[in-house]
Formats: C-alpha cells, structure tokens, sequence
C-alpha cells in the first residue's frame, strides 16, 4: 500500500486485500487526497467493494467465530454492568442536584 | 426462527432492566455466531468484530425496542444492523477519519454501507451462489479469485499465473466487477 497516486484498480485490491487481512484502518490511512477523490467519483470501486465484502464474507468468515462464547457473554454483562453503574450515578447526582434546589 | 431466540427476544421487551440483563445471556449465546460472521463482512478482523458486538449488545439491552415487531432471523439481522451496528461501525472508523483523505460520506459507504441485493443473503447461499459463478468465469479469473481466497499476495498469484502485479490487479477488478453483474443478474432472476 505505499504506491502514490494509485489507480482504482489498484485501490480496489488494496482495499480488498486490507479488508481479507482484516487492516481496514491500514488502508484508510494510506489514501492520499487525490485517491480519495478518484474513489468518490468511481462508480466502478463502489461496486466492486460489494463483491469483495461478499468474497470476504464467503471465504474468511468462519475464522471470525470465538469457539468461547460464555468468556465473551461475560464481556458483554461487565459492559452492561458499566452502563448501569453511569446511569445509576446519573440519576442519583440529579436527585441529590434536586434536592439541593429544594432546600 | 427457533423457540429458544425467539424466547429470548420476547424476554428483551422486558421493562426491567434486571431481568433484560438476565435474558441477554440466552441471546447472546443464539445469535453470536451469525453477527459475528456478518460483522466480519465489513471489519475483516475477529477483534474487532468483537469489541463492535460487545457494544452492539449493550445497545441492544438499553434500547430493544427495535427488535420488538422482528419475527425470522433474516429480519433480526437486518434490524440489528441497520439500527444497530452500523452506528457502531460507523463510530470505529469516526475516531481514525480526522487525518484521513476520505469524505465523510465515503467512509460510511465504504465501512457501513446502505443495504445492498446481497448484504442480506445469508453465509451459505452466498457460498453455494459464489461457487456456482465462479465455475462460469474464465479459467484465469477463476484462478486469480481462488489464490486470492486462499490468502496469497499479488506478487505470489502474479508468479503462479506468469504475469506481473499490475496485471493481476486489473484481472481481479475486472473479474470482481464481472461477478457483481453475475451476481445482480442471478438477485433479478430470482
């Protein structure tokens, strides 16, 4: 990804190639101002990205799959956890702010 | 839609949070695999996909109300990502877009695109119909596709088809845009 200036179709395997890799932000950051407009304006790159999701998807995404769902069920109750604290925390400062107005 | 997810959707719509937390378990444990998956098609990184889905639950559970009218998995997944994970996605390449060269409206379309004729074709029809437009490209596009799938660079899928870089990648982008007619023409048929 260190071309300058790349054609779509090289930006499109690039892009392609970042996403199978799984480095989308690698790619993104590589895009210098002139490719970005080159992709805005291609409607050739837009549609080859759909394909290249669906390749991505078809042929890589198994690998994605955690074999350890209960570690990553308690990830999502400790976030749960977190969000409940904040908004505990939140309404108990405007209760305590109301009560303050009162007296 | 099994007994046991759509159990857990029906435990979503519960007004206490407590007990909504209590459900999410069974919830998770019946959709991961497919979100997860689906997730991949847009991040390309398992890590990712999981830290996106952490918070895509999360969301879930403070605001279920979207899921409330879903009734086959199909749906749940085009409601979950339409409501849900693609503000998620969106917000990950957010962070990254200040020095970026990239319009915001690029980005989205790129990282999070509107619903297209394939975003919701599930993981196995999308390999059965992949394979079966594969078998109708040229040997040579087929090839390029297949090396590519199997992880090799274009340096390396350029040496095995005796050709340089330049022309692998415009063989892959001619090839890809040819599988999307494919693919369109075949959503149409349908």
């Amino acid at each position: 990804m260190s071309d300058i200036n790349r054609t779509i179709e090289e930006l499109l395997v690039d892009y392609a190639e970042a996403l199978r890799d799984g480095c989308i932000p690698a790619f993104l950051k590589s895009l210098t101002s002139e490719e970005g407009r080159r992709i805005a304006y291609s409607r050739g790159f837009w549609e080859a990205t759909d394909v290249v999701r669906v390749l991505n998807s078809a042929g890589f995404a198994d690998k994605a799959v955690t074999p350890n769902v209960s570690l990553f069920i308690s990830r999502v109750d400790a976030k749960i956890a977190s969000r409940l604290k904040k908004a505990r925390a939140l309404s108990r400062r405007k209760r305590t702010a109301r009560a303050r107005h009162l007296t | 839609m099994n007994r046991r997810l759509r159990n857990a959707l029906k435990g979503l719509m519960d007004p206490d949070i407590e007990r909504r937390r209590r459900v999410m378990d069974s919830f998770v444990r019946a959709t991961f695999e497919s979100f997860i998956r689906y997730l991949y098609r847009y991040l390309g990184n398992e890590v990712e996909c999981e830290d996106v889905l952490e918070d895509v639950y999360a969301d879930i559970w403070e605001n279920p109300a979207r899921l409330c009218n879903v009734t086959s998995d199909r749906e749940l997944l085009r409601t979950v990502y339409l409501y849900y994970m693609r503000k998620r996605l969106r917000e990950v390449y957010r962070r990254i877009n200040r020095n970026l060269h990239l319009s915001q409206e690029g980005l989205k379309r790129l990282v999070a695109p509107e619903l297209g004729v394939f975003e919701m074709t599930s993981q196995s029809e999308l390999r059965q119909l992949l394979n079966r437009m594969l078998s109708r490209l040229k040997a040579r596009e087929r090839r390029a596709i297949e090396l590519w799938m199997e992880g090799m660079s274009n340096r390396a899928i350029a040496n095995e088809l005796k050709t340089t870089v330049g022309a692998v990648k415009m063989l892959k982008f001619r090839t890809m845009l040819k599988l999307r007619k494919m693919l369109c023409d075949h959503c149409r048929e349908d």
